[in-house]
């Protein structure tokens, strides 16, 4: 909301500069978000009167204008088609800063000394555009014939405008005497308010067929209406004071009476309608619930279909208003109107936002309303309106009134026990201050006798106009905004301690974040939202299903209503397809890519309950092996990362998480490379899956990389089984025995097993076992290949003899030969 | 006799002087000391052709002779061997500025980094971080909080819908939660008083993105609530928070604003950390920089939880994580937060908590 100080100052003395009054303003939390000056760069700009106008000799389309401005008279061309002898006229002089009247775009110019066709011009008559006060530039601007020649026109037409932003609570300062009462309280001066002549007494009947003029058949949605039948008016351009003022608050000027219930709208808070009386059916208007599918044309020539939710106002036939919103557009004033009726009602605030938000109709009448307004303020605002009509239109006369208004809103009162402060705030103030502040805030105070108890209750009248306060809670912030939020000291909450609680959860998330980036990944935190053509681009020709039941969800529950992008529809069930996209981006510009993100997933359940969150953790790798280094070979340089990078970093993170018992088995899910996949498991559950990703899914997201790796881990399964960490407690003091066994199996025979037969076999005395060479060839028969591995025993009470070993050597060449048909190579 | 042992004595001292490789000295050593024809040996096979009285005394000399000739052999050794050393380990030497060998180091993300720390502040502050759902009912995200369905208190949030849409919001549905004060709900109806818990999580507005907005962003919540709570506790709270983020000289100042789960309601800003309340870029020229909204809990939201308001007291404070991680790390554009460009994300390797 736009408030002009010059309007604002009808009311209230401005004690403050305006940059300290909005200050003021703001802490108090009625937000100023911008100071905007008319005419702060009319500084060689002047009331000048015109004193003849003649032709120019060498131009027929400018005239010669001798201007008087105080003492200076000079002579300046100008090609205003308006221009006129005895017109009072903004004159500017050299050096004058303005705006180019041609330009398409707001552009600053400095105004020159120039001939123009042979004639000097000493200075320029200005049009509105040229002032910055309007789009205007059709002739120059004329002044009021009483406008004061000679002095600075910012003296005369500048103004500062504070632009409000009045939160939804606020509605009392939705209008200028608002905003004036409460730079009354905050400065502590008196408030004015317009003195208005009272309205004649409402009157019985009204309308032309004989009925009231004003009835309400919807009481519940609307608790009052007044109507104001007003003859003889003379519908014609508003005079320049209240074009001036509508102008700088932001409004548009249409016609006097239209621009009356504007200003009194601006001024009060109140919303007004101004009929045609003529065409109305019967002369009148009812209140009413729209009938469903009932249609209006609105005052912007829109047809609008109502439904039973919103309130219309009718005629004695049809509607003729969307109440509180917009007018229809044949009942509107026009320059062919002569008698009006007013109305100003009090609409109930959820019809008018619900209409408000299905038309999409945001206009000021219904911002206002459906804040909730003042029922009281109608009788008040139809009168000044009135008034005001009256004025322009002297001709016209008041023949009827009518205020329907069943149940009159009054005054409540609320109990402040004093010690409600000191609770609440911590700090306390005196009584007599308090009262005080409450008082500047027409918040009338009496304190209560108190009962034997020290600190008394103040019981608080609370004008209808503050609607949002309701308890005693709300009165501690009126007293702590007004005296000031700087007053309050700064301490730390005392009394009981909390029982800490420690979130498993979130500090395993961050265990498993710790060790990803200290193995070198970066981590990555993506949007949530996706859509379903994207989960279908990590699949390789089948649609996308999820990796541990192998279905499709169904996203109903996940689905978003409304959106801000194309691709933002569901909440993302999988975080692979960011990983890829990510990665994909940063191959870009880098060699190699390693990426980790720990977020949520969601899982839709039924429709209208809330999905499963379930963190989950994707690793994304790419590109080369090492970077080109005084290190490494030109061949090593061009090595992609692979599988076994991969699950090097998966190996890590689970042994580093305490996990012994892991179990890989090959993965078919269909983002993956047939035979380069792996589901992960633990104690016999699926908890994630990693691998390779199909050369045609990788393509899918552009990842440049020769081979690209990606990996999906269900977080909230894996601290499910998260081990006892087994530390050793002691160290033996015997000495471990390494042995190395090469195996002779087919070539079919996955490591894996061979490595677990070893073990098995081996009992508790294998304290690790290590793969560490692969062999085919001359020593080899075809069809077969040989493994190496470095197995290290050892026990806790003794040194393992040679004995012994034997034995252990026999039981794993037996293991071996019965379960995989290998041999021990000697 | 006696004469020889000395000029061998004299011979061999002269020669090893000269010695000045570990070769050579091998070659001196077999002359002169070598077990089988060495000059010192050989000395004692001439023991037989002496007079078997002068036998002991010579054999003694010569002796000792070969004790000082080894002695000072030992000493020869030492001195070539530590030179040999010291060269071998002259031409060893590396150009110690050429790099190190790669290693893979990972960074963390500037959200996390900021979570983590305002958990590290809050936890010495007594509160501990729990989280909730992002999907979330509207009788958490609105009605608990003291937002009424209709009330265009609820158009301050543009929020985003999911599974289904009424005509009207009268009945409970599903959104993406606009704010972390669901939270609030949620922790009071669950435990009694006392509480004090952050709540850091991400949020979503249905609202146009630009350099500082996003539509998806973190926040962080705060609630302590107890039968003595006040909103001086909630200044000195956020004061003690900004004071670790920002510096030791940092103020925080309230004023008045509406949100209506709180009451007293207002914003707080801290003073510009870059330049220290004078005025700049990063503050706008005000000195002072916006954190979020904090207030005491409303006693609707109180009531709706089943705490009683004559009771209990407690404050509420929301801010927006990404807000501080721009003002902390001098970002210009939100959006390059959630771009995930690993030049951006590499650039807070330095950072710690």
């Amino acid at each position: 909301m736009n408030v002009p100080l010059s309007w604002l100052s009808d009311f209230v003395d401005l004690t403050l500069s305006p940059r300290d009054l909005a200050d003021r303003l703001t802490m108090a939390g009625v937000e100023v978000e911008a100071i905007h000056e008319i005419g702060d760069a009319w500084d060689q700009v002047y009331v000048g009167h015109v004193e003849e106008v003649t032709r120019h000799p060498n131009a027929d389309r400018l005239n010669l204008v001798r201007v008087v401005a105080g003492e200076r008279m000079l002579t300046v061309v100008t090609g205003a088609p308006n221009i006129a002898a005895g017109q009072n006229v903004p004159l500017a002089l050299v050096g004058a800063q303005l705006w180019d009247g041609h330009a398409a775009e707001p552009k600053r110019i400095t105004l020159k000394a120039s001939t123009i066709r042979g004639v000097p011009s000493e200075g320029m008559v200005c049009s509105e555009k040229e002032l910055g006060l309007s789009d205007e530039h059709e002739g120059i601007m004329v002044l009021p014939a009483d406008a004061p020649v000679g002095t600075p026109l910012r003296e005369y037409l500048g103004d500062t405008i504070l632009e409000l932003e009045i939160t939804p609570n606020l509605v009392h300062d939705f209008s200028v005497l608002g905003v004036a009462r409460e730079v009354a309280a905050l400065t502590n001066q008196p408030f004015h308010p317009p003195l208005v002549p009272e309205l004649p007494p409402p009157t019985d009947g009204g309308g032309t067929d004989g009925q009231p003029l004003v009835l309400i058949t919807s009481p519940a949605r609307c608790a009052r209406c007044v109507g104001v039948l007003i003859e003889g008016v003379t519908v014609e351009p508003s005079p320049e004071w209240l074009q001036r003022r509508l102008t700088a608050a932001g409004l548009r000027s249409i016609n006097n009476v239209a621009d009356v219930t504007n200003y009194v709208m601006l001024e009060w808070g109140q919303p007004l309608h101004a009929y045609d009386r003529d065409q109305l059916a019967g002369g009148r208007i009812v209140v009413r619930d729209a009938a469903p599918g009932e249609q209006i044309e609105s005052l912007d020539h829109v047809v609008r279909k109502l439904d039973e939710q919103m309130l219309a106002i009718g005629d004695a036939e049809r509607a003729v208003g969307i109440a509180g919103v917009m007018g229809g557009a044949d009942s509107e004033i026009s320059d062919s109107t002569t008698n009006v009726l007013l109305e100003a009602a009090n609409f109930n605030q959820y019809a008018v936002r619900y209409a408000m938000q299905t038309l999409k109709l945001p206009s000021d009448a219904a911002t206002r309303f459906s804040r909730g307004l003042d029922p009281n303020l109608a009788w008040g605002a139809a009168a000044r309106a009135t008034a005001l009509i009256l004025e322009l239109c002297p001709g016209a006369r008041v023949t009827a009134t009518a205020d329907v208004y069943p149940e009159p809103v009054t005054a409540r009162t609320i109990d402040l026990p004093y010690g409600e402060i000191k609770r609440l705030l911590g700090v306390t103030y005196p009584v007599a201050e308090t009262i005080a502040v409450l008082e500047r805030l027409d918040l009338r105070a009496e304190p209560l006798p108190a009962a034997g108890e020290a600190e008394p209750t103040l019981r608080v009248t609370v004008p209808t106009w503050r609607q949002d306060i309701t308890q005693s809670a709300d009165l501690v912030e009126e007293i702590i905004r007004v005296i000031g939020y700087d007053t309050l000291p700064t301490t730390l909450p005392t009394g009981r301690v909390v029982e800490p609680q420690r979130d498993p959860l979130r500090l395993f998330a961050d265990e498993v974040r710790d060790i990803l980036a200290a193995s070198g990944l970066n981590e990555i935190i993506c949007y949530s939202l996706t859509d379903e053509p994207t989960l279908d681009k990590l699949t390789f020709n089948t649609p996308w299903t999820t990796w541990w039941e192998g279905h499709r969800p169904n996203f109903a529950a996940t689905r978003l209503v409304n959106t801000l992008r194309s691709d933002w529809q569901i909440l993302r069930p999988t975080l692979m397809a960011d990983a890829l996209t990510k990665l994909a981006e940063n191959l870009k510009h880098r060699a190699t890519v390693r990426l980790f993100e720990v977020r949520p997933i969601y899982l839709p359940r039924e429709l209208g309950q809330l999905p499963v969150e379930k963190l989950t953790l994707s690793i994304a790798l790419g590109g080369v092996r090492s970077v080109r280094s005084l290190y490494s070979t030109a061949a090593e340089n061009s090595e992609p990362l692979d599988f076994f990078d991969l699950k090097g970093v998966i190996e890590v993170l689970l042994r580093r998480l305490g996990f012994t018992a892991v179990t890989y088995t090959p993965s078919t899910y269909a983002t993956f490379s047939p035979g380069r996949a792996a589901e992960l498991r633990i104690d016999g559950e699926l908890i994630g899956v990693f691998g390779e990703v199909h050369p045609a899914v990788a393509a899918n997201f552009g990842s440049s990389a020769a081979r690209t790796m990606l990996a999906e881990i269900d977080l909230m399964a894996l601290l499910a089984r998260l081990p006892q960490r087994a530390v050793r407690g002691s160290l033996t003091r015997f000495q471990a025995t390494v042995q190395d066994f090469a195996v002779v199996v087919d070539e079919a025979t996955p490591a894996g097993e061979v490595q677990e037969a070893i073990v098995r076999a081996a009992g508790p005395l294998a304290q690790s076992a290590r793969l560490f060479d692969e062999y085919r060839g001359e020593q080899v028969p075809a069809g077969k290949k040989s493994l190496a591995f470095e197995v290290t025993f050892s026990a806790p009470n003794r040194a393992l003899d040679d004995r012994e070993m034997e034995k252990v050597r026999g039981r794993i060449a037996g293991m071996l030969q019965k379960r995989l048909k290998a041999t021990l190579r000697q | 006799m006696t004469a020889v042992i000395g000029d061998v004595e004299r011979e061999a001292i002269d020669h090893l002087a000269q010695v000045e490789t570990e070769a050579a000295l091998e070659g001196w050593f077999r002359t002169y000391l070598g077990r089988k024809d060495g000059k010192l040996s050989g000395l004692l096979r001439q023991l037989g052709t002496l007079d078997p009285a002068e036998r002991p005394s010579f054999g003694a000399a010569v002796n000792a002779a070969r004790d000082r000739v080894t002695a000072a052999y030992d000493e020869r050794k030492a001195t070539i061997g530590s030179s040999a050393l010291n060269s071998r380990l002259a031409a060893d030497a590396v150009d110690i500025t050429l790099p190190g060998r790669p290693v893979a180091s990972g960074t963390l993300h500037p959200t996390t980094l900021m979570i983590r720390e305002l958990s590290a502040i809050f936890a010495h502050l007594g509160f501990q971080t729990l989280e909730g759902p992002e999907v979330e009912e509207t009788h958490y995200n609105f009605d608990q909080l003291n937002i009424p369905t209709n009330h265009p208190a609820r158009d301050r949030w543009d929020t985003f819908y999911v599974g289904s849409r009424g005509t009207d919001d009268t009945v409970n549905e599903i959104v993406l939660r606009t704010h972390t004060s669901p939270m609030q709900a949620r922790i009071m109806e669950q435990q009694e008083p006392p509480v004090r818990v952050i709540v850091p999580g991400r949020c979503y507005r249905y609202e146009a993105t630009d350099a500082s907005h996003e539509a998806i962003f973190f926040q962080l919540e705060g609630l302590a609530v107890d039968t003595s709570i006040t909103m001086s506790d909630l200044k000195g709270v956020l004061t003690e928070m900004a004071r670790q983020l920002f510096g030791p000289a940092t103020k925080v100042r309230f004023r008045c604003d509406f949100f209506p789960f709180v009451e007293p309601g207002v914003d707080f800003s801290a003073s510009c950390a870059v330049c220290g309340g004078k005025g700049c870029r990063v503050c706008k020229g005000t000195g002072w920089l916006e954190l979020g909204g904090a207030g005491m809990v409303h006693p609707n939201v109180l009531r709706n939880v089943g705490y009683d308001p004559a009771i209990y007291s407690g404050f509420a404070f929301g801010l927006g994580i990404e807000r501080i991680v721009m003002i902390k790390y001098g970002i210009e554009d939100i959006r390059n937060i959630y771009a995930n460009d690993l030049r951006f994300l590499e650039s807070f390797a330095g950072t710690r908590i």
